[in-house]
C-alpha cells in the first residue's frame, strides 16, 4: 500500500513537471496519492467513474491549455485502450498515464494484467518506463512529461509498490 | 423534427463558444453551418461529453457546447455523473438523439426502446434537464441553455438522416493545430511550446 511520504514526492514532482489537471480512478494503492491530489489547490483534480472517461477529460483540458495526467490501475489502462487509440494517439494529446502496476513480479493477484500490462502498451505505440527506485521519481516524472511534450503523444509511467 | 434544421436553427447565435462533435454525420453539418477554429470534431463515439467537460473545466469563463448523440453517451453514461458532480457553469450538452447508431447503417440504440437520457441526466444529477420534439422547443431550450450560467442537458429528439452538405474538409491533426492555435490566440497561452519541464537534462541520469 501507498505511502504519504512517497505520493508526496510523486505529487511534487508532478506539479513542477507543470501538470495541471488530474483525472483519477481509484485503486488501493494509490489511495493516498489521489487524497493528497484532492487536496491540492493547484491541480484540477477530476475523479471519473471509468478510465475511458478520463483520457477524454484530458484531451479536453490539453485542448484548452491544461497540462493534464491520469491516475489508475492497469486494469484502467486496459479499459482506456479504444480511447487512446482514437482520440489521445489519433490527435496526437500528450497526456501523462501514471499506471499502478498490479500484478507486477512478486504479487499474488492480478497476475494476467501484470503480464500484459507492457506488451498492451508496447502494442498501443506508448513510450513507457517502469518506475522502481523512490530516488528517481522527480527525474522519471520530468523526464515522461518532456517526452509527451515534444512527442505530442501519451506517455505512461508504470508505478510499483517501490515508489507508492 | 431533423437535426441538421435544430443546428440551422441555433448556429446564428455562435460567436466565440467552443464545441465538440461527437463522431458521425453533426461534424459535417456543423462545419458547414459553422466553419469556426473553436470547433472540436472527435472521431471517437463515446468521449464527446467527457471532453467536453474537460474543455469547461480548463476554460471556465469560455461557453462550452457538446453536440453528442444517443449511441456515443450510451457508451460513456457514466461521464453524465462526473459532468452533474462539476456542474460547470459553462456547459451545454445537447444530444441528438435519433434512436439508432445512424454510422453502422442505423440499429437501434437503447432509447428506441424504453431508455429516456433526460431521465438518467436527471438522476446523474444534473439539475436542469429538457427533452424537445419540435423545432422551435428546441431552439427555445437550446438558448435558455446559451446564455444561462448552469449546465444544461437537452436531448433534441430526432428523425435519422443528414442534411444534404459536403464532407467537413478536416484532418485529425489540422484539426487539433487549427484549434490549439485558437485557443493559444483568443486566450493568450502557450500550448504547443517547446517542453518547459525542469531537471530533465539526459546528462544528469
Amino acid at each position: 500500500m501507498g505511502t504519504y511520504e512517497n505520493s508526496r514526492r510523486i505529487l511534487e514532482a508532478l506539479k513542477e513537471a507543470g501538470i495541471s489537471l488530474m483525472a483519477s480512478v481509484p485503486d488501493i494503492n494509490l489511495k493516498e496519492l489521489i487524497e493528497l491530489i484532492g487536496q491540492d489547490k493547484e491541480i484540477v483534480h477530476v475523479p471519473v467513474g471509468r478510465e475511458e472517461e478520463g483520457i477524454g477529460v484530458c484531451t479536453g483540458a490539453y485542448l484548452a491549455g491544461k497540462r493534464p495526467a491520469i491516475l489508475m490501475q492497469n486494469a484502467g489502462l486496459m479499459n482506456s485502450c479504444n480511447a487512446l487509440t482514437t482520440t489521445a494517439l489519433q490527435f496526437g494529446i500528450p497526456v501523462l498515464l501514471l499506471v499502478y502496476y498490479a500484478g507486477d513480479m512478486g504479487d499474488d493477484a492480478f497476475h494476467m494484467l501484470g503480464l500484459l500490462t507492457e506488451p498492451v502498451l508496447s502494442g498501443l505505440g506508448i513510450k513507457y518506463a517502469v518506475m522502481r527506485d523512490p530516488a528517481r521519481v522527480k527525474r522519471d516524472i520530468s523526464a515522461a512529461v518532456t517526452s509527451a511534450q515534444a512527442s505530442k503523444r501519451p506517455v505512461a509511467l508504470v508505478l510499483t509498490r517501490a515508489v507508492l | 423534427m431533423k437535426r441538421f434544421d435544430c443546428l440551422k436553427a441555433i448556429a446564428p447565435y455562435f460567436r466565440d463558444e467552443l464545441v465538440v462533435t461527437n463522431l458521425g454525420g453533426v461534424r459535417h453539418e456543423w462545419y458547414a453551418l459553422r466553419p469556426h477554429p473553436g470547433n472540436y470534431h472527435l472521431q471517437n463515439l463515446g468521449l464527446t461529453s467527457s471532453v467536453g467537460l474537460g474543455l469547461a473545466l480548463a476554460l471556465p469563463h469560455r461557453r462550452v457546447v457538446i453536440f453528442d448523440g444517443d449511441g456515443s453517451l450510451l457508451l460513456n453514461l457514466g461521464s453524465l455523473a462526473t459532468i452533474a458532480n462539476f456542474s460547470p457553469k459553462n456547459l451545454v450538452h445537447v444530444v441528438f438523439d435519433n434512436g439508432c447508431y445512424e454510422s453502422s447503417r442505423g440499429a437501434p440504440t437503447a432509447t428506441a426502446g424504453v431508455t429516456d437520457l433526460a431521465a438518467v441526466a436527471k438522476g446523474a444529477g444534473f439539475a436542469h434537464t429538457a427533452t424537445a420534439t419540435e423545432i422551435e422547443d428546441f431552439e427555445e431550450n437550446f438558448l435558455k441553455a446559451f446564455r444561462s450560467s448552469e449546465l444544461h442537458f437537452i436531448v433534441a429528439k430526432v428523425e435519422p438522416g443528414m442534411g444534404d452538405v459536403p464532407p467537413a474538409p478536416l484532418d485529425s491533426q489540422e484539426n487539433k493545430y487549427t484549434f490549439v492555435r485558437y485557443i493559444e490566440k483568443t486566450e493568450k497561452v502557450s500550448i504547443l511550446g517547446s517542453p518547459q519541464s525542469r531537471g530533465s537534462d539526459l546528462k544528469e541520469r
